[in-house]
């Protein structure tokens, strides 16, 4: 099976995870017959949320009993360890018909995500195979790209608002992507734009996949906890994060040609 | 072996009699093999094994096998005749080429141990908990419909096959066990206590303490026949290679 990953990254508060979640409705409409797996890899865990969807158990409490069970001496063996990894994550995808999901989680200690971002890019490496499209929605800034989470990314979705913070984050992330040679394509999606917004003077972008405006619809579906699935397909984010969709899925399709 | 004696004879106190099917090895009707990373998804699975919080158990020991002959056996119904998540028991005992404890090495027990999570039979998803002694299978749909249909028969025989090619392995009884009616909480207890006698093998040969009262394993030590004896003796040989 040949797998496309999409990674969402950016800066904080831009609208990765409405973005990914657009993403994976339109991926499962248009290819019903496709396995789509969802990866919430931001540890403040809002796709669930904007899919719908309640996991019971996320990557790190995994982790975390496999932690345990080295501590009370249950386990040691790495070859045990594997088939312990192996026992518990099933346990924490989620599926719907075609759809599969599973979180990160939220590392109860504190301190830095290290041993589940690696814990994450081992299990991405072991079940992605299994899926026609991944799509990952990345935590804020450029530590699961620094740390080589996603290293097969297909396309990398760069998401920032019109503010300069923003752009010099997903400039970052570009040039530290591109330096470890992390993903075949990049294209940028600018969210929550005011009118008159252009991007065409902002220097070394990659390729502009949509501008989305302000969209009062999603905004108010965000208030009410609701999830993707119920938005309309006339409002900005969805007809924005079509057109980038239909962007990458064209150039893969003209690649595979 | 003598260690896991008195639980093979806890375990054969637990089943009847006779099995609902049994047979030989025969290599030919191994299962054909799955890819080791596959999922199979919940869309494309007709029931699991232990699944639905129902019972679930993996096992093994080493002892004689009846008759050296390499065998399995099915308590309760086949693949082909479930419809719905079942308590499931997986037990396999292995008989070793040399069951001396001059030979006796906890990595030996390992290694054929872990033969088991290498096995990936196409439609039939094994995950194995070492931990908790716990094997729970997602059966395919499509391996169901297949002519023949996937059996207990296909997947023991590519579990011996696969345990076969451990050198030290002599022959294997695989036992299935789908039948509710059995206790799997009693073979789940038995199974965590397999697993605390080979912890203390391991034990035996990694420490050189010889304080039973301040030792974790001493129940276990306390419990089994032999183990003491063999952390004992192998302390001894140790100390004479030292000198």
């Amino acid at each position: 099976m040949q797998t496309t990953i999409f990674a969402f990254c950016g800066k904080g508060g831009v609208g990765k995870t409405s973005l990914s979640a657009a993403f994976i409705r339109l991926l499962k409409e248009q290819y019903p017959q496709k396995r789509i797996l969802a990866v919430d890899a931001d540890p403040a865990v809002g796709l669930s949320t904007a899919l719908g969807i309640e996991p019971h158990l996320t990557l790190d409490d995994i982790r975390l009993r496999i932690a345990q069970s080295i501590d009370k001496g249950e386990t040691a063996d790495a070859v045990a360890l594997l088939s312990e990894a192996k026992f518990h994550l099933l346990d924490c995808i989620t599926e719907r018909d075609n759809l599969s999901f599973f979180a990160i989680g939220r590392p109860e200690a504190a301190g830095c995500y290290c041993k589940v971002n690696a814990y994450l890019k081992q299990v991405l490496e072991m079940i992605a195979g299994n899926y026609d499209y991944v799509v990952i929605d990345g935590e804020a800034g450029i530590e699961q790209i620094n740390r080589r989470v996603m290293e097969r990314v297909d396309c990398l979705v760069l998401v920032s608002d019109p503010s300069q913070k923003g752009i010099r984050v997903i400039s970052t992330i570009r040039n530290v992507a591109g330096r470890l040679a992390a993903y075949k394509k990049c294209g940028v999606i600018f969210n929550r734009t005011r009118d008159g917004f252009d991007p065409a003077p902002i220097e070394n972008l990659p390729p502009v996949l949509a501008v989305i405006g302000d969209d009062p619809e999603q905004a108010d579906r965000d208030m009410r906890g609701e999830s993707v699935f119920s938005l309309s397909a006339s409002s900005p984010l969805y007809r924005g994060a079509k057109q980038a969709l239909d962007t990458l899925l064209q150039e893969t399709s003209d690649e595979t040609v | 072996m003598k260690l896991y004696e008195d639980l093979i004879a806890a375990i054969r106190a637990l089943l009847p009699a006779a099995p609902d099917k049994s047979c030989g090895f025969d290599p030919a009707l191994c299962a054909p093999p799955g890819d080791k990373n596959a999922i199979l998804f919940r869309s494309d699975t007709a029931f699991e094994l232990g699944g639905s919080g129902k019972a679930s158990v993996n096992c093994t020991l080493f002892g004689a096998v009846p008759g050296a002959r390499d065998a399995l056996a099915l308590y309760g119904k086949d693949l082909c005749e479930l419809t719905q998540d079942t308590a499931f028991s997986h037990l396999t005992l292995v008989q070793l080429k040399d069951e001396s404890e001059e030979t006796l090495r906890y990595e030996k027990l390992q290694d054929i141990a872990f033969c088991q999570f290498q096995l990936y039979p196409k439609g039939y998803h094994i995950r194995i908990s070492p931990a908790a002694c716990k094997e729970q299978v997602r059966v395919a749909n499509a391996a169901l419909r297949q002519t023949p249909p996937l059996s207990f028969l296909n997947v023991g025989c590519s579990l011996i096959s696969l345990l076969k090619t451990q050198p030290d392995v002599a022959a294997v009884k695989t036992v299935f066990i789908t039948d509710p009616a059995i206790d799997h909480t009693a073979l789940a207890a038995l199974a965590r206590k397999a697993k605390q006698i080979t912890a203390a093998v391991q034990h035996t040969f990694e420490m050189n303490s010889l304080d039973c009262a301040s030792c974790k394993m001493k129940p276990v030590c306390d419990e089994v026949d032999g183990l003491r004896a063999l952390h004992f003796k192998k302390e001894e040989e140790r100390k004479k290679h030292d000198t």
